[in-house]
């Protein structure tokens, strides 16, 4: 076993450092969702110039999300589509990047556009990213480039953090001087895990 | 005991430490982004029931008449008040996997507690957003200590996750001769996760 030790040194660090970025992603917006009370006070969201336009042309097409990317096309916007709402004379959806929401609403009747615009700061962008996919409006999400990608970039990095953290404990377990108390920070983590969900259940 | 030496104690130690949490938050991560999942569907596995019931007039008269009800009906959690008139009380009281929506009639104390429970797949998955935090109103903090037991644990973890990334940078830039490769790696998926914040 011990053989595969110089392979698997070479791969946590390399597949470690990969997704370390990311994973500063992840555990920053903890924090933020965590105590977003204090972080909006540290930097608060912005409401921007809210603009109004014109469609050239519109028309309502096949499902309400075809409709809605024709007129972010038209719009030259683009972001992710969270949900829709409809009425009888208007449409309007959100349209969100990392940091920055777009709010469209539409007259169905006369092709005015309203965009109103917030910038939420990279912080609220990084909570965007973290909750993204996510578990709602599954048939919608994945809608803009960005959001497919990022879709398997959370997927790509989940498995390599269960590969490192595999191959990290295979690289403890060769570690002679780091055994007992590595048994130690095991065994504490385990035991507060326990204590943790019986609290919870 | 040199930086470098530290850096790697942390690395190691607080890696260990924290191994089962990042397990469960890497596999509840997964499961909320693929809801299509099969093994892991908890909404169609879940048993509902509802009881009714007659609280006491001491639990109306109550300032707190949700606090009151809660012990009354033997049931904790994180609570969130949905409608409070002069005839009408109803509130929502969720712990990991168990939701209990309640419903009291102010004026005879008579009522309906609605109860959902999810099969193992839904109480890790609660895991993961279990924080009592309401988006649209930030202000509002956890109500039950055991949520806030959490949401401590899910701080402590991220800043366990960060002392991790950046203990590992400084093992690397220890070996950066060796392992050079490493620059190549670090910077292109530092532009990757940019990509995501500011270009997308």
């Amino acid at each position: 076993m011990k053989k595969y030790y110089s392979i698997a040194r070479v791969l946590h660090l390399y597949f470690g450092l990969f997704i370390s970025p990311f994973i500063l992603i992840f555990s920053i917006s903890v924090l933020v969702i965590n105590h977003t009370e204090y972080f909006n006070k540290l930097r608060p969201k912005k409401e921007l110039e809210s603009l109004q336009t014109q469609l050239h042309a519109f028309q309502m097409l096949g499902t309400d999300l075809l409709t809605a990317k024709a007129i972010i096309q038209q719009l030259n916007i683009s972001g992710e589509i969270d949900w829709i709402s409809k009425t009888d004379s208007t449409i309007s959806f959100p349209v969100n990047k990392p940091g920055l929401n777009k709010r469209i609403s539409v007259n169905t009747r006369t092709g005015v556009v309203l965009i109103s615009q917030q910038d939420m700061g990279t912080l609220n962008g990084m909570t965007y990213l973290h909750t993204m996919p996510g578990e709602h409006n599954a048939k919608l999400r994945g809608n803009s480039f960005f959001m497919q990608a990022w879709r398997i970039a959370t997927d790509v990095v989940v498995y390599v953090v269960l590969f490192v953290s595999a191959t990290g404990i295979f690289m403890w377990y060769f570690l002679r001087p780091e055994k007992k108390l590595g048994m130690f920070s095991l065994g504490m983590g385990a035991l507060i895990f326990l204590v943790l969900m019986m609290l919870l259940f | 005991m040199t930086l470098h030496d530290l850096s790697r104690k942390l690395h190691i130690h607080l890696g260990l430490l924290l191994l089962i949490f990042i397990w469960l938050f890497s596999l509840t991560g997964l499961i909320l982004n693929h809801g299509n999942w099969k093994f892991a569907s908890f909404w169609e596995e879940r048993e509902e029931s509802i009881i009714n019931f007659t609280v006491p007039d001491s639990v109306l008269k109550n300032p707190s008449p949700e606090a009151r009800a809660m012990k009354f009906l033997k049931i904790s959690g994180e609570v969130q008040l949905q409608q409070k008139t002069s005839e009408i009380l109803e509130f929502r009281v969720q712990s990991p996997g168990i939701v209990n929506d309640v419903h009291i009639d102010l004026a005879n104390g008579s009522g309906t507690k609605k109860v959902l429970k999810y099969n193992m797949w839904g109480k890790l998955r609660t895991l993961h957003t279990f924080n009592g935090m309401n988006k649209e109103n930030p202000s509002q903090s956890p109500n039950w200590v055991i949520t806030s037991i959490w949401r401590f644990a899910m701080d402590a973890i991220a800043i366990g996750l960060i002392i991790i990334c950046v203990s590992s940078w400084m093992m690397w830039y220890k070996v950066r001769k060796e392992y050079k490769m490493g620059y190549v790696i670090l910077i292109s998926s530092f532009i990757t996760a940019g990509y995501f914040i500011f270009w997308s």
